[in-house]
């Protein structure tokens, strides 16, 4: 693949237009935003970037390199995949994780990726659960991708998912949201600048954000999944 | 030569339940025309289950679970954050998955109904959800409605003009919006109903099974 076939694919993967169903999820930030902990413009971009910071680059990250390393061992990627359940406690983000991983399955099984179908088989059957950072990195490594552009892509949609919720939230408007995105950039390039531990190793430590999904949980109005 | 044409691409394999989708504006009647079909179909020996996708609450999923029409398993909510349109057209992902979901668990199923959001009258469904779609609006809504046309009202394989007995008290003039919608849609159906009364539900049915079920 040339320079640019392989920018196209990005770019066809990074967009918003790609059916991933990430429109349904806020990560926890509704019910931040609902219980009043993130209500301005700067607290967004704190929610984002400890988001960032505590999960995506010491969890997310992780799986999302080793599931495209592991991409042509379906067994060690279903390994991985019962191990990103078990680490991920709060029951809002442990099943957003797992519908987010089914519907990007779904869309990838329907243009036949490499990888998707067999996987599909097996999360629509209850064999694995199919969780985002798992199936996003196999399914780089099936479009051809590499680890690096699949981490970055990784980060790039869980960063514009999280501020198109913010701004359907009515939390900040389009400007302030592209804003803060450009600012992640420089944010992602400091976070991948060196090897992730181990997918055992992985850590999380976002409080609010679990708290937020977990109050989530029980509430009736509610515009997102999570 | 590289080409955006495929070469020998071969039609999907048609199986499963008929899925159905209902759109329409906000307070159209769409979960009424639902719990009016339920009963109906069933009684046509028809096994159903149904999507909703609730704007803001549960209060769709819940109404049709709470009615005992069907067993609380074969409802399934997906949420639409804050994007109706965008779950049942552009990306309806988590739409068609909850689908695969609802026919694997009930293999007896004919038929899937997929309620939208209150939306407007630029809502239409992807044919990669749905078989087949119609578009409910209301009397109450005003009779200009047709004539404002829109994607729903011309490309929906179905145009059902509901809560006809609020017509003499909205002061609409019922004839010539049916005659409006079907001027507008060039021959495709329109049906008239009052779901109080049950009015034009069996012609719905009728047209719907003719269309999706062959039998």
């Amino acid at each position: 693949m040339n320079v640019s076939a392989r920018l196209f694919l990005l770019l066809q993967h990074g967009d918003t237009f790609f059916p991933s169903g990430a429109v349904s999820f806020s990560w926890g930030l509704e019910g931040a935003f609902n219980a009043g902990w993130v209500v301005s413009k700067t607290d967004l971009a704190e929610f984002l970037e400890t988001q960032l910071r505590n999960r995506w680059a010491t969890t997310d990250r992780n799986f999302v390199q080793v599931a495209h390393a592991q991409a042509a061992h379906p067994d060690a990627i279903a390994e991985l995949d019962h191990m990103l359940e078990a680490m991920t406690l709060p029951e809002e983000q442990r099943i957003g994780s797992r519908r987010a991983g089914g519907a990007l399955l779904l869309a990838h099984e329907k243009l036949a990726t490499r990888g998707a179908v067999d996987y599909r088989r097996r999360q629509r059957s209850g064999e694995v659960p199919g969780h985002l950072a798992v199936v996003h990195g196999m399914l780089c490594a099936g479009l051809g991708l590499s680890a690096g552009e699949a981490e970055v892509l990784s980060a790039y949609t869980g960063c514009s998912g999280l501020l198109g919720a913010a701004v359907r939230l009515g939390l900040v408007g389009h400007v302030e949201s592209q804003r803060i995105l450009a600012r992640a950039g420089p944010l992602i390039a400091e976070l991948t600048a060196s090897p992730p531990a181990p997918a055992a190793d992985a850590t999380s430590f976002t409080p609010m954000h679990d708290l937020a999904a977990i109050c989530h949980e029980s509430q009736h109005e509610r515009l997102f999944s999570n | 030569m590289a080409s955006v044409l495929a070469d020998n691409e071969q039609p999907e394999a048609v199986s499963g339940p008929a899925r159905v989708g209902i759109g329409g504006p906000v307070g159209s009647g769409k979960t009424s025309l639902i719990e009016v079909l339920l009963p109906r179909l069933q009684e046509r020996g028809y096994q159903v289950a149904v999507i909703t996708n609730d704007l803001v609450t549960r209060e769709d999923a819940d109404r049709i679970r709470n009615s005992g029409l069907l067993p609380a398993e074969r409802v399934l909510a997906v949420e639409t954050g804050a994007c109706p349109h965008t779950v049942i057209r552009e990306d309806p992902t988590l739409n068609i998955e909850a689908a695969e979901r609802l026919e694997a668990e009930f293999p007896e199923l004919d038929l899937i109904l997929v309620e939208s959001g209150g939306d407007n009258l630029a809502s239409t469904f992807s044919f990669d959800l749905v078989d087949y779609w119609m578009f409910v609006i209301d009397v109450a809504g005003g009779d200009d409605i047709p004539r404002k046309r829109g994607p729903g009202v011309l490309r929906s394989n179905l145009l059902v003009v509901n809560k006809a007995d609020l017509a003499p008290h909205v002061r609409v003039d019922l004839d010539r919006m049916m005659t409006d919608a079907r001027t507008v849609r060039d021959g495709r159906p329109v049906v008239l109903t009052d779901c109080h009364r049950g009015t034009g539900v069996d012609e719905l049915i009728d047209l719907l099974v003719n269309e999706t079920l062959f039998r």
